[in-house]
């Protein structure tokens, strides 16, 4: 118990963190302090290709055979997620159909941001994890989104409707969404490339990455705080869902990472992901694909709740139950 | 110069409602649109227009009467109740009737 404490405090004191709560502060104090949009994208867009990127060259320098397995895992994790969260949303929470398949698909969708958090902190711990579980995040991104968008449209549908065009709309929307795009275009490139390719574009994409990160989070703590007055409006059973839900999947993927042979670090990584919920590529596509459903509802949880819950404890708490499955100190 | 009527509609609404709309447009007949960012203070509360997710745009697209009518049917049918939205025309003039 006192190491969770202490994995929390080391956390907590992370720039990423600090920066993120510096944000939260901001608007929380009404301060006049705004992102424009455009930066917004560009930050986002830096990220994720530098993220893709490194990871391309990781899988180049890993080998192919030892990515297959962990990513197939984590493939069936993303999209068996939306599955159960489905009818907990649905029976437990009792929300409407198409609101529980559009919360159930940011869950089984990824943070990339919170990805990014996670790595800082095994980075700070020392621990080492597989440079290459950044293809995780890249293949856990769509499947969730298409299952949740499925669900929607069979729990909503009309007789004679067909919902082939709706389907198609998300199809494209999470596979060839713009977070998508960059994060498996520049791990491709990143793989093709290799080695070579890694020396050459390091002074861009490795070293400002972790000055461009605290600047995102801090942009991030002041769109999460405006978003704590509509926690009123989701009321107390998705507050607990978008706590409990996570504590839940970090383990599933934690003990599945152990399972399929990653180490500590890696598994830690699957199960951060399996926890994280998505609020780049889900919260568009399910606009799009599933209008019916209440942005407040999936944004706020996304964002508002699971978000800072999984970088500041949910983060320590999936490595220290990491620590424990793997038996004892690393 | 000889002055044509038509009518303005003009669209204020969430950004992720973009592909929707523009589809609509093309739907009805529009020969072409005006979009652009916009932020402010409506029934869904403040946009502040930092992330997409809260951002709002404008579309503003030119339509002989008739037209402009069953884009403001269309809207109010199917849009409305899904997305933040609202939607005005107005009376305007053109010189080349036959670009719109």
């Amino acid at each position: 118990m006192s190491d969770l404490l202490q994995a929390i405090q080391a956390n907590l004191l992370s720039p990423a963190v600090l920066f993120f709560l510096l944000g939260a502060f901001a608007t929380l104090s009404k301060s006049d302090l705004k992102f424009p949009e455009p930066l917004y994208l560009g930050l986002t867009i830096y990220l994720l290709t530098a993220i893709g990127f490194k990871g391309g060259v990781a899988i180049s320098n890993a080998g192919l055979a030892a990515v297959w397995l962990p990513a197939l895992a984590a493939i069936v994790l993303g999209t068996l997620i939306p599955l159960w969260s489905y009818p907990v949303l649905r029976f437990l929470g009792r929300l409407s159909p198409v609101d529980s398949a559009a919360i159930a698909a940011h869950y089984g969708s990824v943070s990339a941001v919170t990805f990014i958090a996670a790595t800082n902190f095994l980075k700070s711990l020392d621990v080492p994890y597989e440079e290459f579980a950044s293809a995780f995040l890249a293949v856990m991104e769509s499947p969730a989104i298409i299952v949740g968008v499925v669900l929607g449209k069979l729990a909503n549908k009309k007789a004679g409707e067909s919902f082939v065009p709706t389907l198609k709309v998300a199809v494209h929307e999470a596979c060839l969404g713009r977070s998508v795009i960059l994060l498996v275009g520049a791990m491709l490139i990143g793989f093709l490339s290799g080695k070579r390719g890694y020396e050459a574009t390091a002074g861009f994409f490795v070293a400002p990455f972790q000055g461009v990160l605290a600047l995102f989070l801090l942009e991030m703590g002041m769109v999460a705080a405006r978003r704590f007055g509509d926690l009123r409006k989701v009321g107390p059973f998705l507050v607990a869902f978008g706590i409990t839900m996570p504590i839940l999947h970090g383990a599933l993927g934690v003990a599945l990472g152990q399972f399929v042979g990653l180490s500590l670090g890696g598994a830690t990584l699957m199960g951060l992901l399996a926890a994280s919920a998505s609020y780049i590529a889900a919260p568009a596509a399910v606009r799009l694909s599933l209008p019916d459903a209440n942005p407040t509802l999936y944004l706020t949880s996304a964002l508002a709740i699971t978000f800072p819950f999984n970088i500041t404890i949910g983060l320590p708490m999936y490595y220290e139950f990491a620590k424990w499955l793997f038996g004892g100190s690393p | 110069m000889k002055l044509h009527s038509m009518k303005l509609v003009t669209i204020v609404c969430e950004a992720l409602a973009r592909t929707s709309v523009t589809g609509l447009l093309k739907e009805i007949g529009a020969h072409g649109y005006t979009l652009f960012s916009v932020e402010g203070v409506g029934a869904q509360g403040s946009r502040v227009a930092d992330i997409e997710e809260f951002a709002n745009i404008q579309i503003e697209v030119v339509l002989p009467p008739e037209s402009a009518l069953k884009l403001m049917s269309r809207l109010e049918q199917e849009f409305f109740a899904r997305f933040a939205m609202i939607a005005y025309s107005s009376d305007i003039d053109v010189i080349r009737s036959a670009k719109f």
